[in-house]
């Protein structure tokens, strides 16, 4: 095993992850659900899974998948589960609510 | 020593395969939680759960800045194999870190407020995930100050 490879790869996708919006769903997802575990192995069954895809693809993933379809698809469904938490949450109470979207 | 499994093991030797509440003290795992109980007819939720979970952030991750890293790093290095694994550790850590900031929010946060605050964020990420996915898919035409 080399290493130094696996060190500077894990630093750098880790930073890079953090704050990223796929920490911003997992986050997300994890406070309004009551199985952290399963969130949490779905996360990272996902995280795995794409990176598999992007170390075999070796820099030609848009040939194989169509990502920004996929994408345009993921933008809609998190759409649909902001708007769905908002619509649970209630009616707005106060004027003090951050509408600064 | 032998490689022979012993027989006298249990059958199920993996963490979480089954609802055993007698032998899952999970460190982590706060007490008192009234769903322990009632995990025979939530499996289904806890299912859709991981599901949910899956399918939002796979479709989140292609192509994102993470995975060019890893494509950068795979295609320079030529050891594909050692990048997959230093990204999926990572990956798994960063996914830990989420899952906990969310467990920890849900205890100070009341829960509608929460709910709202993830509404709003949530609605934030896929305007602006669907806006990139857009613009890639149909570019603007050079000048427009919108890039």
């Amino acid at each position: 095993m080399d290493l130094a490879l696996l060190t500077s790869t894990y630093a750098t996708v880790f930073l890079a992850e953090l704050g990223d919006k796929t920490q911003l769903a997992i986050v997300t997802i994890s406070g309004t659900s009551p199985r952290p575990l399963a969130v949490f192995l779905g996360s990272s069954l996902a995280l795995v899974l794409a990176s598999l895809l992007g170390a075999a693809a070796g820099g030609s993933l848009s040939t194989v998948i169509p990502t920004n379809s996929l994408q345009l698809a993921a933008s809609l469904g998190f759409l649909i589960i902001g708007i769905r938490l908002i619509v649970r949450s209630g009616p707005i109470k106060g004027s003090g609510e951050p509408t600064d979207l | 020593m032998s490689d022979v499994p012993d027989p006298k093991a249990p059958p199920n030797p993996e963490p979480g395969s089954g609802p055993d509440p007698n032998s899952a003290p999970e460190p982590g795992s706060s007490p008192g939680q009234p769903d322990e109980t009632a995990a025979d007819n939530k499996a289904g939720s806890w299912g859709a759960a991981l599901l949910t979970t899956f399918t939002t952030v796979f479709l989140a991750e292609l192509g994102d800045k993470t995975q060019l890293a890893a494509l950068l790093l795979a295609a320079q290095s030529g050891r594909p194999a050692i990048v997959f694994v230093g990204a999926s550790l990572a990956l798994i850590s960063s996914s830990l870190v989420g899952v906990l900031l969310g467990r920890w929010l849900a205890k100070v946060l009341p829960p509608q407020q929460l709910e709202r605050l993830a509404g709003l964020l949530m609605v934030g990420l896929g305007l602006w995930l669907g806006r990139q996915a857009v613009l890639n898919l149909a570019p603007l035409p050079d000048g427009l100050p919108l890039g």
